[in-house]
């Protein structure tokens, strides 16, 4: 008994189990030093998690690994303490330093692709983190890294230790990483961005998995994010972070419904919610400073709607408590300012009404590509061994898209959602002609073109141009922007000299740049602004149909705001068609009219963007929508988690694409027939499923907020 | 795996046809009649005439060469114009002293550059690092035959520590044979040794700066565990792909150092059957070294499959 409690006193002192005081990180640089983390205080206790907000480069991964005292040359810790069950870890040796990393304070890294070790296999991973820290032999190591494997819900957990990483998908491996990280049972666990790099449905499976090691552990978690829906979901209290600064520390409640820092408030509110209909997003104009070139005054006063004079001349304000509230905050009037409204109206006027009466701009008609399967001189042929071991050769295809049709009418947005690899670029670049279609009809005004020549295709493109997730890799970095956008004219007879380069300062205008970015490189510009050229550059030839791979996906949520914006806008002036693809419902429910859900190459759900969000449900669609973390603390989804992984495209299940994994399957007709898309209305809404209409209407729909079913339901015309 | 080296196997043989055709085509198209070549200047044309007729050469081309494909695979490769023996003979008596010099010079720069690499890479841009790229520069920047020539002049002669050049067979005397083996076999190996070490630096650079390594920080692992078993397993194999090449770069170097080492190996053999033009040699000198340089790639692509897990198992999944 007094054993016991010794132990525990040893272990725990009385104080928080991290207090963070006055941490100060900087980078030495050519241009000077950088402060990426200044004066950073916070403090966490035992079994709580801290959500770590704020923009690209705001230091927030900076600053979580100053705790764990991982920054490299030329970054230096230079100030501060960073007090860890009551001891300064700033004081540590290398050695005590490396006996804590992993042991009590572990790492669960964002992208599961590039954070295991390709040649070695799972287990030897966990392995070696446990007989690291603990002292165990070989066998009882093993024993241990199978218990920790499945724990985190890797089926087969025996079987399974000594595959690689690459045997594994990507949720998987982030299980693996969440087991690596709870494997000596840490007192706080870092997770930077641990959910960024998964799709939505993966993404709410590894959120609740952390939840539950983290309740059974007794565990606190320091959890890094740009994403306030995730946040919402998992947070006890939040820092917010701008500039190097930390802007306002506070409970999950108080942060949403009524922050305190002007900054905070915009970062909620340039985020798209499913739930809402907007006009316009609300934007938070402008970029986060150069951390080597900060104003004088309040870091985020060039961008506050609130700044006043003072706000520009007295300094950076320190974060103090507001009144007599738990929230801290950055900000000289935080005291007086009310920013529990936010600055979105709550209904917009509603989408404008497309015309569908006249022929359709671009159609496709059972679109089918197929990869070869395999690689080398033998390509896509396959040996197999048969039961009689009578070697049999046959060829193997990837069906990247199967039999998908759909149309988009001038003046439209149709978007694709799904998860990643369920076919939606290959769908965008097949039928552009981009790759060449295995099969079906692609029509543009009428014009067949899976028939035409590639030279006709190539003056036809002109039409059609296309946008892509990373901007720096279309642009190209050798050509000013005003080449880059001048050349596409040029290409296509718009416009040549004098005239050219006045088009081109439009356009620069047109999209929110300025006249003289013509004289500029692409590497000059942030990431928003590049995607702005890349808009410029497909507009430049007066397109009708521009697609959108992914525009704003690797893009801060108020940059992505700007973007949505700005492409809005220009549909409204030019009547432009865009098809939109995204794997964020919340982007692909503000900006489209319709859209189409995928599943392994097949479309299972299309229609109405209000159709979609409303009953009746593909199954799929619904998990997926169920899914989507909202940046909203006091919402409840009953969320579905999707058992398994999607199946391989080489290999897809008989009958219903989505039988493996689909939690309402009826039996063996699911199994055996392949639903075909059957329309649930005259309104142009299709399902794939053999349920029926009532069965698949058993959830409220996604779009209509609680509030207002209850007070007025004539809201919903 | 099984797949994988099925189509391997196939791509060399692939390969293997176009060099018996490119061999024989190119020595055929050579200036220079072999009849007038043995009989010398003053031959008649009867007797040209007749020689031609004994050595098949007046048939059409085609049916020369598939003569020549058919013997080669029954292991019969003519017999040589200048030596008077069987070419299969010649080169199995040649061809293991070659190797045994490539070999040794291979082992030689890959015990040198691979440990001076990693040591590059983890002090990077500090004294040591600088010194070795320096030293590399400088290996890369001169031919092989001038290292044998500095290390004749350093080794032989002013410290006579080895001997100048020849020959022993190992089976006879292997310290004799060791002896003489040292100097262009390190001559050799130093040369590639640069190469070797500076694919080692960078590619152990690159995996440093790898997310699995900082996750590896993150658990505490050590510098030694993590520079050993999470980085240098990675970083080895683009390095196995450079080594094998080093080694067929190797076997060409032999053919200089050969010379200036008194080597009588399939380099020597080569160059007295250039220019004595004797046909069936060079025809059969080609065939061997293509065969060398084949398999000591093939050996690369299977040890880089070993190493890389997702190689070995994506044949066949
Ligand atoms: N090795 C380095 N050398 C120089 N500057 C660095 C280095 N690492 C980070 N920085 C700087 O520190 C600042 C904060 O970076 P940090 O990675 O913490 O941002 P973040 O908030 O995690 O952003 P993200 O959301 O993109 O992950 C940035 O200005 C960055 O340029
Ligand atoms: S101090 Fe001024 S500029 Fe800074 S956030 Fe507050 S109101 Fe805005
Ligand atoms: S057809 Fe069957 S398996 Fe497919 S979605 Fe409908 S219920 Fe699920
Ligand atoms: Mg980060």
């Amino acid at each position: 008994m007094s054993a016991h409690t010794t132990a525990t006193e040893s272990e725990q002192s009385d104080g928080p189990l991290l207090d963070v005081r006055g941490l100060k990180t900087e980078f030495r640089t050519d241009s000077g030093p950088i402060v990426a983390s200044n004066e950073v205080s916070f403090s966490l206790d035992r079994g709580e998690t801290m959500g770590l907000v704020g923009e690209s480069g705001a230091g927030k991964s900076v600053t979580a690994r100053s705790v764990m005292r991982l920054i490299d040359s030329p970054g230096e810790i230079t100030g501060g303490q960073v007090v860890f069950n009551g001891e300064d870890l700033l004081q540590k040796s290398d050695a005590e330093m490396r006996d804590i990393r992993g042991n009590r304070i572990a790492m669960i890294p964002q992208d599961p692709m590039s954070s295991l070790n390709p040649v070695m296999t799972v287990g030897e991973q966990i392995i070696e983190t446990i007989r690291r820290h603990q002292d165990v032999s070989k066998s009882e190591a093993r024993e241990l890294a199978i218990e920790s494997m499945d724990d985190v819900g890797i089926p087969d957990a025996a079987e399974r230790i000594d595959d690689y990483p690459h045997e594994f998908s990507g949720g998987m491996r982030q299980r693996v990483l969440v087991a690596i990280g709870f494997s000596c049972e840490p007192d706080l666990i870092i997770a930077d961005e641990p959910t960024t790099a998964l799709d939505v449905t993966t993404q709410a499976k590894i959120l609740d998995l952390l939840n539950e090691m983290q309740e059974r552990e007794g565990t606190a978690v320091l959890m890094i994010t740009h994403n306030l829906g995730v946040v919402a979901q998992t947070c006890d209290h939040v820092g917010v972070m701008y500039a190097g600064n930390l802007v306002e520390t506070a409970e999950l409640g108080d942060l949403f419904a009524r922050p305190r820092h002007p900054y905070t408030r915009a970062l909620i509110d340039s985020i798209p919610e499913v739930d809402t209909d907007y006009d316009e997003l609300p934007t938070l104009d402008g970029a986060m400073p150069d951390l080597g070139s900060l104003p004088s005054g309040c870091n985020f006063a060039p961008r506050c709607p609130h700044a006043t004079e003072a706000c520009r001349t007295g300094g950076d304000p320190t974060l103090d408590s507001v009144g007599d509230t738990t929230s801290r905050a950055a900000c000289i009037h935080a005291d007086s300012l009310d920013l529990s409204e936010s600055t979105v109206p709550e209904v917009g006027v509603g989408r404008s009404d497309i015309d569908r009466s006249g022929e359709p701009l671009f159609e496709v008609h059972n679109l089918k590509k197929y990869f070869s399967a395999g690689d080398g001189v033998f390509g896509n042929v396959h040996l197999s061994f048969g039961d009689g071991g009578l070697p049999t050769i046959e060829r193997r295809y990837v069906k990247a898209v199967d039999d998908v049709s759909f149309d988009v009418y001038p003046g439209e947005t149709v978007g694709l959602v799904g998860e990643s690899g369920c076919g939606k670029s290959t769908v965008a670049r097949t039928a552009l002609r981009l790759l060449e279609p295995t099969e079906g009809e692609v029509f543009f005004e009428g014009q067949p073109l899976h028939e035409l020549g590639s030279t006709e295709v190539r003056s036809l493109r002109r039409e059609m141009q296309m946008i892509f997730q990373d901007p720096q890799s279309s642009l190209n970095p050798r050509k000013t922007v005003g080449q880059i956008v001048g050349r596409a004219m040029e290409k296509h007879d718009i416009a040549t000299g004098e005239e050219k380069r006045e088009r081109v300062g439009d356009l620069l205008e047109r999209v929110g740049l300025s006249r003289n970015a013509a004289s500029k490189y692409p590497h000059e510009f942030s990431g928003g602004q590049q995607q702005r050229v890349a808009i410029a550059h497909a507009l430049a030839v007066e397109p009708k149909l521009i697609v959108c791979d992914e525009p704003v996906s690797a893009l801060d949520v108020s940059v992505q705001a700007q973007i949505l914006n700005l492409l809005n806008e220009i549909q409204a002036d030019e009547n432009i068609s865009y098809l939109f693809i995204s794997h964020n419902i919340g982007v692909i429910r503000h900006i489209c009219d319709r859209v189409a859900v995928m599943y392994l190459g097949k479309i299972a759900e299309f229609g109405n963007i209000d159709d979609v969000f409303s009953p009746p449900f593909h199954p799929y669609t619904e998990s997926l929508l169920s899914a989507v973390p909202h940046a909203n603390p006091n919402r409840e989804t009953d969320r579905i988690l999707l058992e398994g992984s999607v199946p391989s495209p080489i290999n897809p299940p008989s009958g219903c694409p989505f039988q493996t994994r689909c939690p309402k399957k009826i039996g063996d007709v699911c199994e055996t027939e392949f639903p075909e898309l059957e329309a649930m209305d005259q309104s142009g809404h299709f399902i794939s499923c053999h349920l029926s209409e009532a069965e698949m209407s058993e959830r409220e729909s996604f779009i209509t907020p609680p509030k207002r079913t209850e007070t007025n339901a004539a809201d919903s015309d | 795996m099984y797949n994988y080296v099925v189509r391997r196997v196939g791509f060399m043989a692939v390969t293997l046809f176009f060099v018996t055709l490119i061999a024989f085509a190119v020595t055929n198209i050579l200036p220079g009649d072999v009849a007038l070549l043995i009989l010398g200047p003053n031959a008649t044309e009867q007797s040209l005439e007749a020689l031609q007729s004994q050595l098949g050469l007046n048939r059409p081309l085609y049916v020369q060469y598939i003569d020549w494909v058919v013997g080669l695979i029954q292991g019969n490769m003519g017999e040589s114009l200048r030596f008077g023996e069987p070419v299969a003979q010649l080169i199995a008596e040649r061809l293991p002293r070659s190797l045994m010099l490539a070999f040794a010079a291979t082992f030689i720069a890959v015990v040198l550059s691979v440990p001076l690499g990693v040591y590059a890479a983890i002090n990077q841009n500090e004294a040591p690092d600088v010194t070795a790229s320096m030293f590399a520069f400088v290996g890369i920047s001169m031919p092989i035959f001038l290292w044998g020539l500095v290390f004749i002049l350093v080794f032989a002669v002013w410290l006579n520590l080895f001997p100048t050049g020849g020959y022993v067979s190992p089976s006879e005397d292997l310290v004799g044979s060791l002896t003489r083996l040292a100097l262009p076999a390190g001559a050799m190996g130093f040369a590639l040794t640069a190469y070797i070490m500076r694919m080692t630096r960078s590619s152990m650079l690159e995996v440093l700066s790898e997310e699995y390594i900082n996750l590896a920080r993150a658990k505490g692992m050590s510098q030694r565990v993590i520079v050993l078993r999470h980085a240098l397993k990675n970083a080895i194999i683009p390095v196995i792909t450079v080594i094998a090449f080093q080694f067929s770069y190797a076997f060409g170097g032999v053919v200089v150092l050969e010379e200036v080492f008194f080597w009588p190996g399939i380099g020597k053999l080569t160059l007295t059957a250039i220019q004595s033009r004797d046909i069936p040699l060079i025809q059969g000198c080609i065939v061997v070294v293509a065969l060398i340089y084949m398999f000591s790639n093939f050996a690369a692509d299977l040890l880089y499959a070993y190493f890389d897990p997702r190689i070995r198992y994506g044949g066949d999944d």
